[in-house]
């Protein structure tokens, strides 16, 4: 573990997308703290200007109910972070027991996942999560199931591949004269070994997440009941804040989504050249 | 989603290619061929199971939906739900979907009470037009400036457009097209702010060139957020290309290094990369349907978009199988080029 | 040891794709040229349209652009008058009603024409009528409006009869597009016709051609009865993204266009040559609320929570919303408050009880009327129901649009004042259809655009629209409320010639639903649209004071339609520019001040990207 931070360190700009991340998550878990529910109830915000350019007491201007956008902005990455968290959890889950199953039994099963992983990989994932999200009832788990059911496929092709690798191995096969089972080798020696694959995927994947949630608020796929920065854009959009002028309340979501986004990538790439050496040259 | 769910990890879009390899070893280009395609064809079927099922998920009413806010009779409604084949058991529908599809027949569009395969026809044009000049665009784009990061890994060139394309790639494509649409046609007033023409009826080179400003924002945008993927590609199998003994052997022959780049380096780094040109074409589509959004580009991601209010579900499977069909065809396209074009591969 | 050509040259990403920018920008005949008036010296009307287009075929079309556009190419039987709706002449020049109200007998003006010169006779109406009431693909559209119908005739060519099942004081000319029967007849399968190419019509303008998700063009009917329109022609525009169409309002390539959100509006306000217009719509926005669904025999159907079977709590809900704030917060002004589902533009029907009949908002009264009708505040300060379990309503919202959740932000705090639990669930609108439909809801937002006559939405709120079966199949009902008192009344304003009489009823009718709240009726929403006051000229609202301009139940904006001359301009500009400020030139939207923040804030992120990916940089790897 000390050895991966040591090697981690070295890539300045992984570095800092995590210092950037930390930071973000750190703001989303107080935004209670730093910004009361109470600001966000438009009922008390009533004589609050809506639609206003950044101030003093509104650094980021209003948004049309007439709520701090730097406030909504705060709330908003809670729900972002939250979908691209879990989404990227069940696409890595099901990622990885795909990839360990395909690549650990051949024959007729090995086969036919690789079969599955195929389809899903060339399959046009935004297309296939626009159908999902609009035929299943809008909520936010709906957007998230969608999410991570679509982007699946590339974590299961690159962990068969280490599957394969690692059954390979010379300790596998004394495992296996040793009588052990399916179970335990997926168990004690392959899930182990595709395991930090995978950690990298997922910081990869997040980033991903987090755009698509955006990408289906905007397609009015989303759940407008929860603030995220993807409903903010939509809200945005929908209220003609775009040829209003309302830069205030545009830029900031965007601009959000890409440091964050940016920040996952930059993470996931420093950390996956310290897995993968052989990647580090690149 | 947005191109970027494809793959962060664009490198590792080869590697399926290059695991396949040790399978495809000794096995006659015919054998390989056959299974590409059956598997193809695998990948067909489901899509279509998917196309059809995926929309009976959840108990709907068009005919309701279509009539919200508007008086209509029980008759009325009758009469609309007969029309629309939904009077009928879902194995009926199923069976009827079934039988109509090798004919080109993907049912009627609740909306536009037309044929969904002539409302896909009519919209096919604007959409390749469209992807084929923005793929170009961003692959040969990708492609040069890659190759000339790889290059001079490490230089300001290097450094700036690996940044530049990082943070093109993290940004959500209908926003950029919105902010691109802001400035370009909005503030400047240099370019149209949407749509396929100006529609004044203006003929021969004229016209081409309406349509031809009527691409340009969209292109940007669809180029801006894919170019990344290929040129990362590019990039890194440059630069393990280079490591390579063939070419510390060509270097040792004293051969010019710009040679050895244009004759050597560059063609097998190529290879993979043009794989994922085709990989990543779902990405493309998927920047097709948000862009097209924004700038009313009157193309299937467009009609894909106006089949969400409703929903059109036949509108919507319509679309869904045919941009899969295209999608798995040019996957197999791929394999086949892949298996043709690698030297390594036929040598075996 | 790079190779020398490329030496010294930096080129940013970006550097092929700016040129081909520059190179295409500056290619001449775009945007501010190609407007009103294109290369042919023709004068083009071009109106944007962002809704869905199904058909053109007038008896399958059900969307608002489709439906339209025909009212440019059909005239009905008799038209509704831009001054308040009413009904005026059409293709027929006067009406005679029998005392009872059963027969209609229509006189048409003789020497009418249709678009390809064949004379329009009673025997066009009769055809069109015979269809929908016998056919049932040709019903879809408008079938309700000749329910009522016994039989058309057409006893000579100038002449035609309708008799009614029911003696009614509706007009049953309006409404309907009259098609040419020399034409439809012919066909094999009308119901199926598309009729998207080269229309036979007999209003203003005819349909020419349609290219789908594109355009929709139409040519003048030098044969319309009132004359051949001023315009050369009128061109639909689609653009699925309304910020995109302001763009090209401002461009010059659209020159009229609907449905602007209030930043859209405010920003085109001051925009050069474009005139503003804010028209009271004919649509209201409101609260529904479940009052107890049954069907027509009385059989309870639904899962609406039963305490808002009281009139106590619906009414209370009304006083706990403010609704007059949140009218502001949504529309800015652009709004009337509504006293009902009538909205204002109807004067003759629109319900002007004196102000004290009105509840205003009183979240202290609503409480208090809530705690001594027996509704115990429980210890999280929610009611308790009669049944005891805390008051939780369910409230449904539509996803596609922010506007719900936007309003619900409102509501859901209000109502918790008076002790009421909100739920809300954002769905599509698919969803909501069936779950109302099957009156599987507590509360949603609701909203009818209404015709110039009561009559439809009043039969909605009768006991007659229930469902039939507890599925909610066979009913049509608004709200799922009935009262027998209520329809006793709709019969005598159905069937009432005298029109003074009539309105006094309806306005009874309406103090009724009111006082019972099935749903609470918050406004009338304005159209807020604008239109390029430099290109055209002559347009008339519906109504003709302050109405609107697009989205009308008549021909009259795009009819009156002409190229605007330099007396028109002049006039325009200073019309628009009520404050004195001249219109300045930037075009209106953002000040160079929004864009130097987005270009400030671009380079922030390119910059600091730049900087990340610069610490890459490894001394081990150069090794050229």
């Amino acid at each position: 573990m000390a050895q991966v931070w040591r090697e981690f360190r070295r890539s300045r700009s992984g570095v800092a997308g995590l210092v950037i991340l930390l930071v973000v998550v750190a703001l989303a878990l107080l935004a209670p703290v730093i910004a009361p529910d109470r600001l966000l109830d438009v009922t008390q915000l009533l004589d609050n200007p809506i639609n206003h350019p950044p101030t003093w007491q509104f650094p980021l201007g209003t948004d049309p109910s007439g709520r701090s956008v730097l406030v909504v902005l705060l709330w908003g990455a809670r729900v972002s972070l939250l979908v691209g968290v879990v989404a990227t959890v069940i696409s890595m889950v099901i990622g990885t027991t795909v990839g360990m199953a395909a690549g650990h039994f051949g024959g007729w099963t090995g086969a036919a996942l690789m079969r599955v992983i195929d389809f899903f990989l060339v399959l046009p994932s935004l297309v296939l999560a626009i159908v999902l999200a609009s035929v299943l009832s809008r909520s936010v788990w709906t957007v998230i199931l969608a999410i991570g059911i679509t982007s699946w496929a590339g974590t299961a092709r690159v962990v068969r591949s280490q599957t394969l690798t690692v059954d390979a191995r010379p300790y596998i096969e004394r495992a296996w004269a040793l009588g052990a089972g399916h179970g335990h080798v997926i168990r004690k020696h392959v899930l182990p070994a595709v395991m930090p694959l995978v950690m990298a995927n997922t910081t990869l994947t997040v980033g991903s997440a987090i755009i698509a949630e955006a990408t289906l608020s905007f397609l009015g796929l989303g759940d407008t009941s929860k603030q995220s920065w993807g409903t903010m854009l939509k809200l945005a959009l929908d209220s003609g804040a775009a040829t209003g002028g309302f830069w205030w309340f545009i830029l900031p979501p965007g601009v959000a989504i890409v440091i964050v986004v940016l920040a996952f990538t930059l993470v996931g790439r420093a950390f996956e050249a310290v897995i993968n050496p052989s990647l580090r040259e690149r | 989603m947005s191109n970027t769910l494809i793959d962060s990890d664009a490198v590792d879009a080869v590697e399926p290619l290059e695991g396949d390899r040790d399978a495809r070893v000794g096995s006659s280009f015919g054998q390989f061929a056959a299974r590409k395609v059956g598997g193809a064809v695998v990948s067909m079927v489901m899509v279509v199971l998917l196309g059809f099922f995926a929309f009976r998920i959840l108990p709907g009413d068009p005919v309701r939906t279509m009539t919200r806010g508007r008086v209509m009779s029980a008759e009325q409604l009758a009469a609309m739900k007969h029309q629309l084949g939904l009077d009928k058991s879902v194995l009926q529908q199923f069976w009827i979907y079934l039988k109509d599809l090798p004919q080109g027949k993907l049912g009627t569009s609740y909306v536009y009470k037309r044929p969904v395969s002539d409302l896909i026809m009519d919209h096919l044009g604007p959409t390749l037009l469209l992807t084929s000049i923005a793929a170009f665009v961003a692959i040969v784009l990708g492609l040069w400036v890659g190759q000339k990061a790889a290059w001079a890994r490490g230089s300001w060139f290097d450094r700036t457009h690996t940044a530049t394309a990082l943070i093109l790639w993290s940004v959500p494509t209908f926003w950029l097209g919105l902010i691109l649409l802001l400035v370009f046609a909005g503030w400047l007033q240099i370019l149209p702010p949407g749509g396929y023409d100006s529609g004044d009826g203006s003929t021969g080179l004229a016209h081409v060139l309406d349509v031809a400003q009527h691409l340009v924002l969209p292109v940007i945008t669809m180029v801006a957020v894919t170019y990344a993927q290929y040129l990362l590609v590019m990039r890194a199998s440059l630069i393990e290309e280079m490591d390579a003994p063939y070419l510390v052997t060509a270097r040792a022959k004293g051969l010019r290094e710009d040679l050895v780049r244009r004759r050597h380096a560059v063609p097998n780094a190529l290879l993979p990369t043009v794989t994922l040109v085709f990989l990543h074409l779902g990405g493309l589509i998927a920047g097709a349907v948000t862009t097209e959004t924004v700038f009313s580009w009157p193309g299937l991601g467009w009609l894909t978009y106006s089949a969400l209010d409703g929903p059109d579900l036949p509108l919507l499977q319509g679309t869904f199988v045919v941009f899969s069909a295209i999608v798995i065809l040019m996957n197999l396209i791929a394999d086949l080029i892949y298996r043709f074009l690698d030297p390594r591969v036929r040598a075996l | 040891m790079r190779s020398p050509a490329h030496r010294g040259v930096r080129p940013i990403a970006a550097t092929a794709t700016a040129s081909a920018v520059l190179a295409l920008a500056g290619v001449p005949a775009l945007a501010s040229t190609a407007s009103a008036v294109d290369e042919g010296g023709k004068h083009i009307l071009k109106v944007a349209y962002s809704s869905t287009i199904d058909t053109f075929n007038p008896f399958v079309s059900i969307y608002l652009t489709p439906t339209g556009i025909n009212r440019m190419v059909y005239e009905n039987l008799v038209q509704y008058s831009a001054k308040d709706g009413s009904p005026i002449p059409g293709l027929a020049e006067s009406w005679d009603t029998s005392k009872d109200g059963k027969t209609w007998t229509f006189h048409i003006r003789p020497g009418m024409k249709w678009s390809d010169g064949q004379p329009i006779t009673s025997a066009d109406p009769q055809w069109t009528y015979t269809q929908m009431m016998t056919n049932e693909a040709m019903s879809q559209a408008n079938g309700s409006l000749v329910t009522n119908f016994a039989k058309v005739s057409a006893p000579d060519p100038d002449t035609l009869v309708i008799t009614m099942k029911e003696g009614t004081a509706v007009n049953p000319g309006i409404e309907i597009p009259v098609v040419p029967k020399h034409v439809w007849s012919k066909l094999k399968n009308p119901a199926k016709f598309d009729n998207s190419k080269d229309v036979v019509g007999s209003g203003p303008y005819v349909l020419e051609s349609y290219k789908p998700s594109q355009q929709v063009v139409l040519k003048p009917n030098p044969n319309f009865w009132r004359g051949k329109p001023k315009m050369d022609g009128v061109t639909y525009v689609n653009f699925k993204n309304g910020d995109a169409a302001v763009q090209g309002l401002k461009a010059g390539t659209i020159d009229l266009i609907g449905g602007l959100e209030v930043p859209q509006f405010d920003a085109l306000k001051d925009a050069k040559g474009v005139t503003v217009n804010s028209g009271s719509g004919r649509r209201f926005t409101g609260l529904g609320l479940n009052p107890g669904a049954t069907t027509k025999d009385g059989t309870p159907m639904g899962d609406g929570n039963p305490v808002l079977k009281d009139p106590v709590v619906r009414r209370a809900i009304r006083q706990a919303i403010n609704i007059p704030a949140l009218m502001d917060k949504m529309l800015q002004g652009h709004g009337t408050l509504a006293t009902s589902f009538v909205p204002a533009v109807f004067p003759q029907w629109h319900w002007h009880p004196d102000k004290s009949k009105l509840a205003t908002y009183e979240p202290d009264a609503a409480n208090a009327a809530l705690d001594q009708a027996g509704y115990k505040k429980g210890p999280d300060g929610i009611r308790l129901g009669k049944d005891g379990k805390p008051i939780v309503l369910r409230l449904l919202g539509d996803n596609s649009d922010s506007t719900d959740k936007q309003m619900a932000d409102y509501i859901m705090p209000w109502l918790k004042k008076i002790g009421i639990k909100v739920d809300l669930q954002m769905s599509d609108g698919d969803a909501i259809s069936v779950d109302l439909q099957k009156a599987n809801y507590d509360m949603y937002f609701t909203g009818w655009s209404l015709g110039s006559d009561p009559d439809f939405q009043l039969g909605i709120n009768t006991c007659s629209a229930l469902p039939v079966k507890p599925n909610g199949e066979g009913g049509t009902s608004m709200d799922f409320w009935c009262d027998k008192k209520f329809d006793k009344l709709y019969e005598e304003q159905h069937a009432e010639l005298d029109q003074g009489k009539r309105e006094q009823i309806v306005q009874k009718m309406l103090a009724m639903h009111y006082n019972a709240a099935p749903s609470i009726d918050f406004w009338y929403g304005d159209s807020l649209e604008a239109y390029r006051s430099d290109h055209v000229a002559g347009m008339i609202k519906m109504p003709k004071k302050g109405g609107m301009l697009t989205g009308q139940s008549g021909y009259w904006a795009v009819w009156g339609a002409h190229p605007a001359n330099a007396q028109d301009v002049k006039k325009a500009e200073s019309a628009s520019n009520p404050t004195g400020s001249a219109g300045n030139d930037d075009g209106g939207g953002m000040g160079g001040g929004a864009w130097a923040g987005i270009i400030a804030a671009a380079v922030v992120v390119l910059g600091g990207g730049g900087f990340l990916a610069s610490k890459k940089k490894k001394p081990a790897d150069d090794r050229e």
